[in-house]
C-alpha cells in the first residue's frame, strides 16, 4: 500500500475549480515529482495534501489514515512535513537556531523557556545529525542570513526534516538556484531518498527527470499525465522538445 | 440516447447600444456531434470562436435557439452545475461567471459529477517544454473516457497544424460568424475560406 494517498481530490473557491480530480499515490521511500506550468494548480494541490487547504471533495490517506480535513499541525505531528515557495527561515538567528526551533522535543521541552537551550547536549546533537544530513555541519553558529541561496535552501529542508517526518514535501526546491547550486540539491535529495519520501514540485523538468521515480503532471488542475521519468520520454512530443536531448 | 452536443438554430447577435439596434455582430450555429470525439476549431480573431464556446458552456446566452449537452438544454441547468456539462479552459484553468435571470432552485441539476464537454481555448503550446504531448495525451484518455473535447487553434505556425491534423478527428471553421462542421482535415484544408485562412502555412507544408 501506497505511504501517501489522495483520491479524487476537487477544490473550488466559489465558482471557480481549482483541482478537478486529481489521484496521486506515493510509495514509501521514492522520489515523486510534480510538475505543471504557472497557474496549473500545483501549489494549491500541496495545501491540500498538507491540510493547509481543505479539500471540496475527496480524501487524504497518509499511513492507511484518512487525515482529510485535519489541521497542518496534526498532520505534521503525524509525520508529513513540508517546505513553501518562498524562503521560511528566521534570518537573524543562527543556522543550528533555526533547526532547533523545528525539533518536537525543543517544542515539548521549552514552552516555558526556564534555561538556555544551549545548555541542552541532547538537542544540540539532534540539531547536528540534521545539519549533517543536509551538508551544513561546520556552519552551525553562522546567521542564516549570511548562507548561499544555495545553503539557504538545504537549511530550510533541514527544517522540514527536523521535525522528523516520514514524508516532506518541497515546493520548488530549485527555484532561484543557478547550475551549481541546482547540482549541490540534488546531490543533497538524492542523499535523503533512503530515509525519507519525497514529493516535489519542479519547473526544472531536467532536474525532474534525473531524480524522480515517479512524475506527475498537473495541467488545468487536473492530472494529464503520470508515469516514470523513462515512460514519459518515450513520448514523441517530448523527444521532439529540448528535453529529448536529456534522453 | 441524445447525442452528445446538439447546437440547434443558435444565433447569438450583439447590438450597437440598449437604443440604436443596429447589429454590429452576428453568430450563427448548426450542428450536431453524436459521439465521443476530438474536434478542432479554427478560425481568425474576432470570428466568434468564444463567443461560440461561451454559448455551449452557458455563460453567455444566445438571442435564438438552443444548446444541448447529452440532451439537457445548457441555459436551463443551474448556473453551479453548469461547468458539471461543458467546461471552459484558457491558457490555465478558469470558469467564467455566470448570469441568469432564474434562482438556481427552479432550474435543473447538471446529474453530471465530471464535465461531458470539455473546451479547450488555445492552450500554449511550445514545443521546447514538452508539454504537448501530455496536453495531447489527455485529450485522447477524455475522449476514450467517453467525453467531447473541442480544442481551439489559432495556428499561426506548422506544427500547431501538426498537431490538428495528428489529434482532431472532425472541424469546425468559423469566419464572420459562419460556422461550418466539416468531417476530416483534408475535408477543412478543402473549404476555400479555411484555405484563405491558412494561406501561407498550406504552401509552407508544399515547399
Amino acid at each position: 500500500m501506497a505511504l501517501f494517498e489522495a483520491r479524487n481530490i476537487h477544490k473550488r473557491f466559489g465558482s471557480r475549480v481549482v483541482l478537478e480530480n486529481i489521484s496521486l499515490s506515493f510509495e514509501e521511500g521514492q522520489v515523486n515529482g510534480i510538475m505543471g506550468p504557472n497557474g496549473a494548480g500545483k501549489t494549491t494541490c500541496f495545501h491540500c495534501l498538507t491540510g493547509h487547504y481543505k479539500p471540496t471533495r475527496g480524501n487524504i490517506i497518509f499511513d492507511g489514515q484518512d487525515i482529510t480535513g485535519k489541521p497542518p499541525q496534526r498532520i505534521s505531528r503525524m509525520g508529513v512535513s513540508r517546505s513553501f515557495q518562498l524562503m521560511n527561515l528566521f534570518d537573524d538567528s543562527s543556522v543550528i537556531e533555526n533547526i532547533i526551533l523545528a525539533l518536537p522535543d525543543f517544542r515539548r521541552r521549552y514552552a516555558q523557556a526556564t534555561r538556555s537551550v544551549f545548555d541542552d547536549r541532547e538537542l544540540l546533537e539532534q540539531a547536528r545529525v540534521i545539519l549533517d544530513q543536509v551538508g551544513l555541519l561546520g556552519q552551525e553558529w553562522l546567521p542564516s542570513l549570511s548562507l548561499s541561496y544555495g545553503n539557504r535552501r538545504a537549511l530550510e529542508i533541514g527544517v522540514a526534516l527536523a521535525a522528523n517526518p516520514r514524508i516532506v514535501f518541497l515546493d520548488e526546491p530549485t527555484s532561484g538556484l543557478g547550475a551549481e547550486a541546482t547540482r549541490q540539491l540534488a546531490s543533497l535529495i538524492n542523499k535523503l531518498r533512503s530515509k525519507y519520501t519525497i514529493v516535489m514540485i519542479e519547473h526544472d523538468m531536467r532536474f525532474l527527470f534525473e531524480l524522480a521515480d515517479t512524475i506527475s503532471v498537473i495541467h488545468w488542475g487536473q492530472v494529464i499525465a503520470q508515469g516514470t521519468p523513462d515512460e514519459l520520454q518515450s513520448n514523441k512530443w517530448v523527444q521532439r522538445s529540448a528535453l529529448g536531448e536529456v534522453a | 440516447m441524445s447525442a452528445m452536443l446538439e447546437v440547434k438554430g443558435l444565433q447569438k447577435t450583439y447590438f450597437k447600444g440598449r437604443f440604436d439596434r443596429t447589429p454590429t455582430f452576428q453568430l450563427g450555429a448548426d450542428f450536431v456531434i453524436e459521439k465521443p470525439a476530438i474536434v478542432g476549431m479554427m478560425g481568425p480573431n474576432g470570428s466568434g470562436k468564444t463567443t461560440l464556446f461561451e454559448l455551449i458552456t452557458g455563460s453567455n446566452s444566445p438571442t435564438a435557439g438552443e444548446v444541448r449537452v447529452q440532451g439537457k438544454n445548457i441555459h436551463h441547468v443551474r448556473t453551479d452545475q453548469r461547468d458539471r456539462l461543458a467546461i471552459h479552459y484558457h491558457q490555465s484553468y478558469q470558469v467564467r461567471s455566470f448570469r441568469s435571470l432564474k434562482p438556481n432552485v427552479l432550474m435543473q441539476p447538471a446529474d453530471s459529477d465530471y464535465p461531458v464537454v470539455h473546451l479547450f481555448d488555445e492552450p500554449q503550446f511550445n514545443t521546447q517544454d514538452g508539454y504537448i504531448g501530455f496536453m495531447l495525451d489527455f485529450f485522447r484518455k477524455l475522449r476514450a473516457d467517453g467525453r467531447l473535447v473541442f480544442l481551439c487553434v489559432h495556428p499561426n505556425e506548422r506544427f500547431h497544424l501538426e498537431i490538428l491534423q495528428e489529434i482532431c478527428e472532425q472541424f469546425i471553421f468559423v469566419q464572420k460568424g459562419v460556422v461550418t462542421q466539416h468531417d476530416s482535415y483534408d475535408d477543412v484544408l478543402n473549404y476555400q475560406p479555411a484555405r484563405d485562412y491558412l494561406g501561407q502555412l498550406l504552401t509552407d507544408r508544399a515547399a
